[in-house]
Order: C-alpha cells, then structure tokens, then sequence
C-alpha cells in the first residue's frame, strides 16, 4: 500500500491508508469517487464526485497539474483532489499549488522527505489554486532606485 | 536594467538552499540519476561527455559589469578559467564539480543571478534583441515585458513539467534581431495608440523539423499578455506529444491541429482566463518599465570619426562591421567580436570579462549585453569613445572587425563538450576561419551568415544561415550537410529555413565546398546583391552543380 499524505486543517500529515473504489470515466456515475488518467479531460460534471485521483504516469508529467487546476478553477471542484502513480516528493510543491489536497507516495520513497518538501518555498510569483493573487497585485513590489 | 527586490532576492536564495538540498540527497543515494536529472536540469546542470555543464541565466541577455565581474570568478575558481557565450544569450562553464555547483549558485545569487530553467522540459529563458533599448530601429523597448514573462514564468505551479523545452524570444525593434520566427512563441511589441500591444506568433522552432512560427493573436493589448500566454501553455501541457521526445514541441501540436485549430483551442481556453488574476495591471506594467529607464544620457553631438577611420583602416573595418547606429545623438552599439580564429566561436577567458566589465563601466553605464550570435555588445558608448575603446579592444583580442561576415559563425559546442552532438562543429569553424582569413575578401562577400551545428538539435541554428552546416553520423563517421538560402528574419528580410544542397560531405571537403559555393555566388551576383538576394534569385542549381561536379 502506498503511504498515504493529506493536507489536514492546512497541514500535511502521514494518515491511515484508505481502500477507495474509484471508478474510471467509461463507468464512472455521478457522485462517485472517480479516476482521471493524464490524458483524460475534467468536465463540469465531474464536480460533483465523492473525490478524484489524478494519475502520474511519470513523475515529470505535468498533464495531471492543469487537470487538478482546471478542477477547482473552472469547475469549482471542492473535494479531495490526490496524486496517485509516479508521486515524487519534489513535485509536491507545484501540486499543492494547483490544488492537490492528498498524495499516495509510494512505497520505496521516502514519506518524511516527502512531507518536508510541501512548501520549500516562502513564497512564489504568479498566483495559484491556493494564492489567488500573484505576487504583484498583494505587494508592493519594488522598485527602480 | 531590473533590479531585485525582497522578494526576488528571497526567491532566488530558497531556489539555491531547495537545490543545495536536491544534490546533497543526490549524492547521498537518495535519489536516482533520472530523478535528479529532471531537478538538475531546471538548475542548468547537464552531465556532458567530459564534466558537467552549468548554464547560467542572462535573462534577456541583459548584464552589468559586477555581475560580468562573478562570471569571471566562477570561471576562475571553479572552471578552468573560461566561458562560453551561448546562442541564447546565456553564460555556460564546462568544468565545473556537480558537488560545487550549489556553492556556485550561492555566488551567482549574491549579484542577483541564477540557473533557473536554462535548461529541461520548461519555461526557458526569456530573449530578446541584444540592441534593446538602443537601436535606432527600435519602436518599443521590450526587456520590461521580459522581465514580467520570466517572473511568471519561474517556478510556474502549472507550467514547469511540460513536453518538452519551451523557448519565447521578444522584439520591439523593424529589425528582428531575436529570431522570434523560430521560437515557441514569437513576441511582436509595438504601440498601438500609445498602448503597448502585441503580435503572437506560436511554433516556431528549428531542430529536426524547422518551421516557422505562425501568427494566431494579432494586437493583443500588453494587460491580456500574461493570461493569453498562459491560455497557450495550457493547450500545449495537456495536448502537446510525450510519446515521443522528438515530436514533443509545440510546433508539432500545431501541426497536428493547424495553426487556426490551435488558435481556437487556445481562444476558447482564453475565454475563462481573460480578465483573471494575471492580468497586469497599470501599476505593474509602470513599474516594470521604471526598472528599464534609459541611462542618463549626455546631451552629444554626432562625432566626426572621419579622420580616426582615415588615419587606421583597421578602426575603420571595425566601425563599419562591429558599431551599429543608437537612437542617442553622439552615442553608438558596439559589438565586441569573440570569433578569433583558433578560439572557439563564443569562448572567453576570465581576464576578457573582467577587462570588458571596466570597459563597460567606463563607457556603456556599466551595462552589457550578450547576443544570440555569441558576442559582447556594449549598448551605450559615446562616438567620441570608440577609438579609445578598439584599440584596448583589440589589444586584448576582442577588436575583431568581423561582425555579420562569414568569420563571425554561430557554432554550437559539438562533440568537443556534447555528449548529444553527431559530430565536433568547433574545429570546422576553426578551419573555415583559417582558410578565409584574408579581410579585403571577406569584406567584398559582405553579410553572411555561416551557422554550424553538431546535431540535429540545431543549437548552432544551422537552418537559418544563408550557409548551414549540420553534422551528421554516417556510419560512426563524422558528415557534415550544407543548405542554403536560410535566414533568421534580421535586416527586413523575412524568416526563412535553408535547403539542403545534397549528400552531405567528409569534415576535410567542408572548406573546399564552402569555397565553392562562394565562388559560385561571386560570379552571379549582380552589384552589391548580397548572398541570400543572389542565392533567392538563381536558385539551388548552379550550387548544386558545382560543389557535386566530378574533376575532371
């Protein structure tokens, strides 16, 4: 069983694994809890899942980032979002901020290395799921001298 | 130029400690070589066929002389006392240790610089014109637009993990010095109205399938610019080829959709984040353009060189090829040539940036530039200052009045450093420079652009000389291709991608066919009919012809 991270009152945390019969979009009927393949298009329906795994199929593809973005931004998709498949504990950062809210790390990774690199980051430039502002329109940026 | 704020200063030093980190678990064991490939990779560092490479970030190739200064410290103490300017306007160092490379970044960070994302599947460094913001042909100075891309584009949540490599260039000026033809996404700034407003072009590209950008968005006004662009990296995320790493960039996507497909798929995702958060605003497009105020000038008259290029013929090849009008009355661009026969083509020791750092200090307002043709450009210097310039220049080898002929060739490192390359590209440069090295000749041939790349990655932008040489592997031998007729879009002259002559050629016949083909352009041409005119209007026969005629 992959270990298993959630984002708990706004701290990740190692949490008990769960068995989640997710079905994938062929069978998939409202409400249920869903699979979503990289290649695989977020609808507006898919909102109303009980929770969606998102899939890695390689730790350096990004697809499942603009799905997870797509899901809270335009379908204002509330549920739990998870990362499942290739998780890289230095991806962590870019999926928290597309608004991932658990991770299934996998075995031979290591979990504690995993949670310390959810924010390595004070802050970043551009807004995301979670900071909707870029950095321009919260700061007062600096200027010329 | 920009200066850092906080903020950035806060970003760049956690992007040194978080890689730091990355390579102490690296060395630890704990992450494989395919992991921290991925995470050196957004840092700059490739493993090359002898040591590793560090590509450090010029973004838009826009410097000044402290941090020209670090560059040739970290070339000193940590390099083997040398550079190489690259074809996208960056800094690369050959020898460094992996395990040093967090320290060199530290230093790096010190003078605000960095490696962010010069290299791997991401948002790359933002280029430009290196005459921004001093060229006589310029209409809108476009490195505060840069800057806004690479501040969006730095650790982007949702854009950093893509297909494959993704190159935006930006040009203000008639000339299009930056090549944005040939990039994922060209950027056309003018005004509009007195409105900064913009012409996108997408997928572009050379590599192994050239082509030519096309033109989805034509008057973008500048506050939509941050979300169209993300509307188009969207499309490419999720749509763009990862099966197969030589069909991944985005000039395939909008092959495969056509360009208009692509423009509908990009306008539809347009429509919900127009208007979104990234839309600039008033304040921030004032101030970034605040940062780019010009130097204080001095109220010049235009200086009479007249009697200096009389009195030294050789200050005045160098005027002629290497100094460029400025839009300042009395002050002019130089461009201080690193294409000296016996060096390779962008190669410069630390004693060199260290001199030019003075020099610009002393005569460009302590700013300079770095071009995509490999060259120091020293954007604001006084007429009155040119002669003092060259000749220290010249005495220290960078006075070489070769700017735009065929002597000043873009070459790629090749198989001398990649360990991508087919074939070494730095020792047919050399020969080329060896055999042509008579002035009066090369003056007569007037602009030509010679471009060599070791492989099909075409980092030598081979496909847009008016003279390409690609190498190719024949069997474990080293080959080299020729085309003709290329072009990068600079001088009013469209974008165009050479064709190739025929089969290609052993390294010792590459002189004798370039000789050729000079030949054969010297008895047709009409006047002054530049190469590619001449090319244009006789066609590939007569080339074709004589480099394959059989002695008799």
């Amino acid at each position: 069983m992959p270990q298993l991270i959630k984002e708990v009152d706004g701290l990740w945390q190692l949490c008990a694994s769960e068995e989640i019969d997710r079905a994938r979009l062929d069978t998939w009927q409202v409400g249920a809890p869903l699979y979503l393949g990289a290649d695989e298009e977020p609808t507006q329906e898919h909102a109303s899942a009980a929770s969606i795994a998102l899939g890695f199929p390689a730790f350096n593809d990004g697809r499942a980032l603009s799905s997870a973005v797509l899901l809270r931004t335009r379908f204002a998709y509330n549920g739990d979002i998870r990362a499942v498949g290739q998780v890289h504990e230095d991806i962590l950062h870019y999926m928290v901020r597309c608004g991932f809210t658990s991770a299934e790390v996998p075995d031979e990774r290591d979990v504690d290395t995993a949670l310390a690199r959810i924010k390595p980051y004070s802050d970043f430039y551009q807004q995301s799921v979670v900071q909707p502002e870029p950095q321009f329109t919260r700061v007062t940026r600096g200027t010329a001298e | 130029m920009y200066r850092y704020d906080d903020f950035d200063r806060a970003f760049v030093n956690e992007r040194v400690a978080h890689y730091r980190e990355q390579t102490e678990r690296f060395l630890a064991g704990k992450l494989s070589d395919d992991e921290f490939l991925q995470l050196r990779l957004r840092n700059g560092l490739y493993v090359q066929r002898l040591a590793p490479m560090l590509r450090v970030a010029i973004p838009y190739g826009t410097l000044n002389s402290t941090q020209l200064r670090m560059l040739a410290h970290i070339a000193r103490h940590y390099d083997r006392g040398y550079g190489h300017l690259s074809t996208r306007q960056n800094v690369q160092f050959n020898w460094p240790e992996l395990a040093e490379v967090p320290d060199i970044l530290e230093d790096l960070a010190s003078v605000e610089m960095h490696a962010i994302q010069t290299s791997g599947n991401c948002i790359r460094n933002v280029t430009t014109d290196e005459f921004a913001a001093a060229a006589a042909d310029e209409t809108v100075d476009p490195r505060p637009y840069c800057e806004l891309i690479r501040q969006w584009s730095t650790s982007h949540p949702e854009f950093d993990w893509l297909p494959r490599k993704f190159k935006i260039a930006v040009t203000g000026a008639s000339e299009d010095r930056a090549a944005t033809a040939v990039h994922d996404i060209g950027l056309r700034v003018y005004r509009n109205d007195g409105e900064i407003t913009f012409d996108i072009f997408v997928g572009g590209g050379l590599g192994r399938t050239p082509v030519i950008g096309a033109l989805i968005r034509k008057g973008l006004p500048i506050s939509h610019l941050l979300t169209y662009l993300e509307a188009i990296m969207r499309v490419y995320n999720r749509y763009g080829r990862r099966d197969n790493k030589y069909k991944a960039r985005i000039k395939i996507l909008v092959r495969a959709m056509t360009a208009d497909g692509f423009r509908d798929k990009v306008d539809a995702e347009w429509a919900f984040l127009q208007d979104g958060p990234s839309t600039l605003t008033g304040g921030e497009i004032e101030r970034m353009e605040a940062h780019f105020e010009a130097p204080p000038f001095a109220t010049l008259d235009a200086f009479d060189l007249a009697e200096q290029r009389l009195q030294h013929p050789q200050f005045g090849r160098w005027v002629l090829h290497n100094v460029a009008p400025h839009q300042q009355a009395g002050y002019a661009i130089v461009t201080l040539s690193t294409k000296i026969t016996g060096v390779p083509p962008g190669d410069v020791s630390d004693e060199q940036m260290d001199l030019v750092a003075d020099w610009t200090d002393e005569f460009s307002f302590a700013e300079l530039r770095i071009s995509h043709e490999q060259n120091f450009v020293l954007p604001h210097v006084p007429q009155s200052k040119l002669f003092e310039l060259w000749q220290m220049a010249s005495a220290n080898g960078l006075g070489v009045a070769n700017k735009g002929l065929l002597t000043d060739m873009i070459c790629c490192p090749g198989g001398d450093y990649c360990s991508l390359a087919n074939a070494k590209s730095i020792p047919v440069a050399e020969a080329l420079q060896n055999r042509f090295d008579d002035y009066d000749f090369l003056h007569d041939l007037g602009e030509l652009d010679i471009n060599i790349s070791g492989c099909m990655n075409a980092c030598g932008h081979h496909h847009v000389g008016h003279i390409g040489i690609l190498g190719v592997d024949k069997k474990g031998a080293e080959f080299y291709q020729i085309s003709l007729g290329g072009h990068s879009g600079h001088s009013g002259i469209p974008a165009a991608l050479g064709r190739i002559v025929g089969p290609s050629f052993a390294r010792v016949e590459v002189n004798d066919v370039i000789a050729k083909i000079l030949d054969v352009y010297v008895e047709h041409r009409a006047d002054d009919e530049g190469f590619l005119n001449c090319f244009n209007r006789v066609g590939m026969d007569p080339f074709k012809e004589r480099v394959y005629a059989t002695a008799d």
